[in-house]
């Protein structure tokens, strides 16, 4: 619960910072002409150092705006981006301190899904049960099968179970070898202690069978 | 309920009363994501379209005004399709077999989902078919049509134009 207060801190900084970048954004409610911030390219060089000629191009496109009377809004788009990335990274602790929170570590237990080739099956759907209880249903697109077809890994599910003996059943929907609709099971028993349990699924080519293969492993 | 589902009810100067169709609950909202199965071919989630204006239209297999509907909106994929236009097709019936067999027939230049549970149409607030909603390239839901007619086909089109010119 000590985590609470520093939530609702960074949501109000994160909201915050977001409501300033969206302010801030059209840039063209910039301040008028004769506020022009100076371009960096046209600072004043420091005394005793061998004077290095400027990049060319930025001090004569500032000189050239200067001299029409157009403000540089180059300042002020560094800074909106910068506000922007602060507003990312709060969003990014933020969303870790709400991990923390939903599922701490000491109940937590995360099942991951990856796949190897799939010469012998395409992946279509995997449900999981926990205890005799549904969890999820997960239906996959084309993309993300692609995207585990390259080498990644998704978090399936995540949640919370307590210390003792568990039982995890994984059903995998699909196309099998020849184009037929495939359905395989793979179950797991495991001990949840105190620490968070990672679960793998795993579904491979096993290339002497010509037949997919289903493993669930467990990450000491 | 029956305000939120159909009417609002305007009293007028002369005494008459006209009901209008109150505006839907989603307009403005973010359109909820989901994924089905396709009738013919793969799976669809809504997610992987951000970027694209993406129409769906929710049918059943015993609606007769759904299959004109569904072929006006063919005809506007075939046109728009190159613009970043993504049509869809969601199938919300008590029978899965008519509605396999409805999605079968059709034969669109769309993907025909099938939404048994009728998840997907409780997340939509479906309360009449056929029912159109136009979700912008930002995946927030913009306009939501209730009805089929000559009419609200003029009306598609130009709320679908808008969409893409934006």
């Amino acid at each position: 619960m000590l985590h609470t207060p520093v939530v609702i801190c960074a949501a109000a900084r994160a909201g915050f910072l977001l409501s300033v970048v969206l302010a801030a954004t059209p840039l063209g409610a910039a301040p008028p002409a004769g506020q022009a911030t100076p371009a960096p390219a046209a600072a004043a060089t420091v005394p005793g150092t061998p004077a290095t000629p400027p990049p060319a191009a930025p001090a004569a496109d500032a000189q050239a705006s200067a001299a029409a009377g157009e403000p540089d809004t180059r300042g002020l788009d560094t800074e909106v981006q910068g506000l922007k990335k602060d507003a990312v990274d709060l969003n990014k602790d933020l969303f870790i301190l709400e991990e923390e929170l939903l599922f701490p570590a000491n109940t937590q237990v995360a099942v991951f899904l990856s796949m190897d080739v799939g010469d012998f099956f395409a992946l279509e759907s995997v449900q999981l049960r926990v205890d005799d209880k549904e969890v999820i249903d997960y239906l996959y697109t084309p993309r993300e099968v692609q995207a585990l077809l390259k080498g990644g890994v998704q978090r399936l599910y995540v949640g919370n179970l307590k210390v003792g003996r568990h039982e995890l059943v994984a059903y995998f929907n699909g196309q099998g070898p020849n184009e037929r609709p495939y359905k395989r099971g793979a179950t797991i028993r495991f001990e949840k202690g105190v620490g968070a349990k990672y679960l793998e699924l795993k579904i491979e080519d096993r290339q002497q069978k010509l037949q997919p293969e289903f493993v669930i492993k467990d990450w000491e | 309920m029956f305000a939120q589902v159909c009417a609002a009810v305007m009293a007028c100067g002369g005494g008459w009363v006209v009901l209008a169709q109150a505006p839907h609950v989603l307009i403005g909202q973010p359109a909820p994501d989901f994924t089905l199965h396709a009738a013919v071919g793969a799976n669809v989630r809504l997610g992987e379209h951000r970027g694209e204006v993406v129409v769906l239209s929710f049918w059943n297999g015993g609606c007769g005004a759904c299959r004109p509907q569904l072929a006006a909106l063919d005809r506007s994929l075939a046109t728009y399709a190159s613009a970043g236009l993504a049509v869809y097709g969601v199938g919300v019936d008590d029978d899965p077999v008519r509605a396999f067999s409805f999605a079968r027939r059709a034969k669109l230049g769309f993907p025909m989902l099938l939404d048994p549970q009728k998840s997907v149409g409780r997340a939509y607030d479906v309360d009449n078919l056929p029912m159109t909603v136009l979700i912008d390239r930002g995946g927030t839901v913009r306009y939501v049509l209730r009805d089929y007619s000559v009419e609200s086909e003029q009306l598609y089109l130009r709320q679908l134009r808008a969409l893409l010119n934006e």
